[in-house]
């Protein structure tokens, strides 16, 4: 079956799964759902504390906004991609024993952590609003930023899932992995700081491609740049073909591998 | 709902199916691992570590709808291999599976299950995966709870509920959605009488409507009940195919024969023969090593010979519980003594003392004896369970000075009828009253 039908077949699959992932996060915790602001909150504060105030940073404007704006996509991509890598690999008996389409979990994955980005964008908005930023028309382009992102990190996903099936080490190289491209990501930075020669390293990283255009319709009332659109675009679906046929030619060995 | 092509007059068509697993020889099983692929990066093309293991091999079975059919086979025959790919979650490596119809699979009890979400949550995901719509369960959703008997748990977590509960629900989910074909791997065994009873009932409706039973199970007295049809898997092909009292009567003779034919081969010539050639030990294997025979002794009386025979004086090492044996010991007295004892002492395989006793201990008199004869241990019962034994047999004085003593002289395995546990099969029987 084609995976996206798949997907679609299941849609109300996928939505149960996002509920019960959402809710059992936070079940038998006091704070609940306000830890979903929490977390990023305490991030910000400890960034702005030491990259604004000890490291000196603050070439940016209202960095703490800025901050936040970078940080939110980067918290949903790498928690999203991270959970999606160990979905498949660690969800036993459904796969095992029941008639599981696999590529439920990763998805389900991302989507629970979407969820999240949504719901904390609400916090992201009032601090705009505290701090007077303008918000222009360039906000709709908001939506189409998050789709592009979506659709990277569904080819990463499955990507990752499915090689982490047969090659256990993936979940923990890319933990490691991600926490060095955080730091090439213009998350704590602004773009501007980086070298002319080092631009390579924002110009052909999704990611952080991703993030610049973020900064651009929230903050700085611009249309994400066509580079960065056309660039995540074509990773998007390179990575998604990848991702797609290793998905597609291994998902009948998942049982017997796990 | 139902997407039976009632055209096709089978359920499960499935044509020169093979399935084989790639089992790796060492610790790390199959996982490669980054390490192993960066250090040894052919191996997965060139290893010979690497042990294929057939678990289904060429098998061609047409079930016809309505049918109700048992599995049965020993560990390892392919049977559970044979469901998951008749459900699809594994992928055959040769030929094909035809399904006809709706399938519900119960192959392990709360799979798919959530332990933190009641039994409400649960029932709407587990219909989804089965791909209900809400409404569709819903509709159902009170039959399924009541079938269930879980009114009062409903909206409890599941992790709280008894591998019963678990069994309950997923039974009653399963038949209570309009299956075409229901598969069945032992889960019904943890259900209390009561409750299998009602899924028999349920069962025998869902036959009534053309429906089509698939159930694998080490319980023969359960696959005799429910199936009109048993087959009988051996090494991932059938090995038998037919009426149920007939394949499992089949199947019964098989393993008795293997086990008896297991234990002729290892221990025949390593006990009955080395009584006379003095030094025989029997190969080093694990088991015997434990159990290895053992003789010493002074010999001014010698056991010649040892044999475990019934009634009738034939020689058998597997006996039913509650058959007769008598256990003979051929003895020769090179010379003469005054006292002299006789004793026996049965172990079970795993070191449990069953009974030690002699002639002295029992008051039987011994002083007479001829140059030669045999010493017959009669029991009319041999009322034991399902286990492997091992005979010690010897003559010694009164004083404990052994003439010959034979450690493990023989080895014997009893088969129960029924799955009791324990040592002992006591005689017993059940009254009631009201």
């Amino acid at each position: 079956m084609n995976i996206f039908a798949e997907l679609i077949k299941y849609r109300g699959l996928i939505t149960a799964l996002v509920g019960r992932q959402l809710a059992s996060r936070y079940r038998g915790s006091t704070l609940g759902f306000l830890w979903s602001f929490l977390n990023p909150l305490l991030f910000m504060l400890i960034y702005t504390l030491v990259f604004k105030y000890y490291a000196r940073l603050d070439s940016q404007d209202n960095y703490s906004v800025y901050l936040f704006c970078g940080l939110l996509p980067w918290i949903w991509f790498n928690s999203g991609i991270i959970e999606a890598t160990s979905s498949i690999s660690s969800s036993g008996s459904l796969i095992t024993k029941s008639m599981f389409p696999p590529q439920i979990l990763p998805t389900v994955a991302i989507i629970t952590n979407l969820v999240h980005y949504i719901l904390s964008l609400i916090l992201l908005f009032i601090f705009i609003f505290i701090y007077k930023i303008p918000l222009t028309e360039k906000l709709l382009a908001l939506p189409l930023i998050i789709v592009l992102q979506l659709g990277l990190m569904y080819g990463l996903a499955l990507f990752f899932a499915s090689l982490n099936v047969f090659y256990r080490d993936i979940q923990h190289l890319l933990g490691n992995v991600f926490n060095l491209l955080f730091f090439l990501c213009p998350i704590i930075y602004p773009v501007t700081v980086v070298p002319e020669q080092y631009r390579f390293t924002i110009d052909f990283n999704p990611i952080a491609l991703l993030i610049e255009s973020y900064h651009a319709v929230l903050l700085e009332g611009r249309w994400p740049p066509l580079w960065n659109i056309s660039v995540v675009f074509l990773f998007s679906i390179l990575i998604y073909i990848l991702g797609k046929n290793i998905y597609q030619k291994n998902r009948e060995t998942f049982a017997e591998c796990l | 709902m139902s997407i039976v092509d009632s055209k096709l007059d089978y359920a499960v068509d499935i044509f020169e199916l093979s399935k084989s697993f790639n089992r790796s020889g060492n610790f790390s099983g199959n996982y490669t691992t980054l390490k192993s692929l960066i250090t040894k990066p052919f191996k997965k093309n060139n290893t010979p570590n690497i042990i294929q293991t057939t678990a289904i091999k060429d098998l061609t079975i047409r079930i016809p709808r309505g049918s109700s059919v048992g599995i049965i086979g020993r560990n390892g025959s392919g049977k559970s291999t044979l469901l998951k790919l008749i459900t699809g979650i594994y992928a055959p490596d040769h030929g094909h599976v035809k399904i006809n119809g709706q399938v519900r699979a119960l192959i392990e009890l709360g799979a798919g299950f959530h332990p933190d979400f009641t039994g409400r949550e649960n029932l709407y995901l587990a219909g989804i995966l089965y791909g209900l719509t809400k409404k569709q369960i819903n509709e159902k959703f009170d039959q399924i709870v009541e079938f269930a008997e879980l009114k009062d748990f409903i909206d409890q977590p599941v992790r709280t509920y008894s591998s019963g509960m678990f069994m309950r629900l997923g039974f009653s989910l399963a038949v209570n959605t309009d299956p075409d074909i229901l598969l069945i791997d032992e889960v019904l065994a943890v259900g209390d009488a009561g409750f299998v009873q009602k899924c028999q009932e349920k069962v025998a409706e869902l036959r009534s409507q053309e429906k089509t039973l698939f159930m694998v199970s080490h319980d023969l007295g359960a696959i005799e009940r429910w199936s009109d049809e048993v087959i009988w898997l051996n090494k991932g092909e059938v090995k038998d195919r037919g009426h149920p009292r007939r394949v499992i009567d089949h199947y019964r003779e098989f393993i008795e024969k293997g086990i008896e034919d297991e234990i002729l081969g290892k221990s025949r010539e390593a006990t009955q023969i080395s009584v006379n050639a003095e030094t025989a030990q029997p190969e080093g294997h694990e088991e015997l090593e434990k159990f290895a025979y053992e003789r010493w002794g002074s010999r001014e009386i010698e056991i010649t010979r040892t044999t475990l025979t019934n009634f009738k004086g034939e020689e058998k090492v597997l006996f039913h519980t509650g058959e007769p044996s008598v256990v003979n010991v051929y003895y020769k007295v090179n010379a003469p003594q005054k006292s002299i004892v006789f004793g026996f002492g049965i172990n079970r395989a795993d070191g449990l003392n069953i009974i030690g006793t002699n002639t002295l201990l029992e008051r039987v008199e011994t002083s007479d004896l001829s140059t030669e004869g045999v010493v017959s241990i009669v029991i009319p019962s041999t009322n034991l369970l399902t286990n492997t034994y091992y005979l010690d047999l010897a003559v010694h004085r009164e004083d404990g000075y052994a003439y010959d003593y034979h450690k493990n002289a023989i080895k014997f395995s009893v088969q129960s009828q029924h799955d009791q546990i324990g040592v002992l099969h006591l005689q017993h029987s059940w009254q009631f009253n009201s």
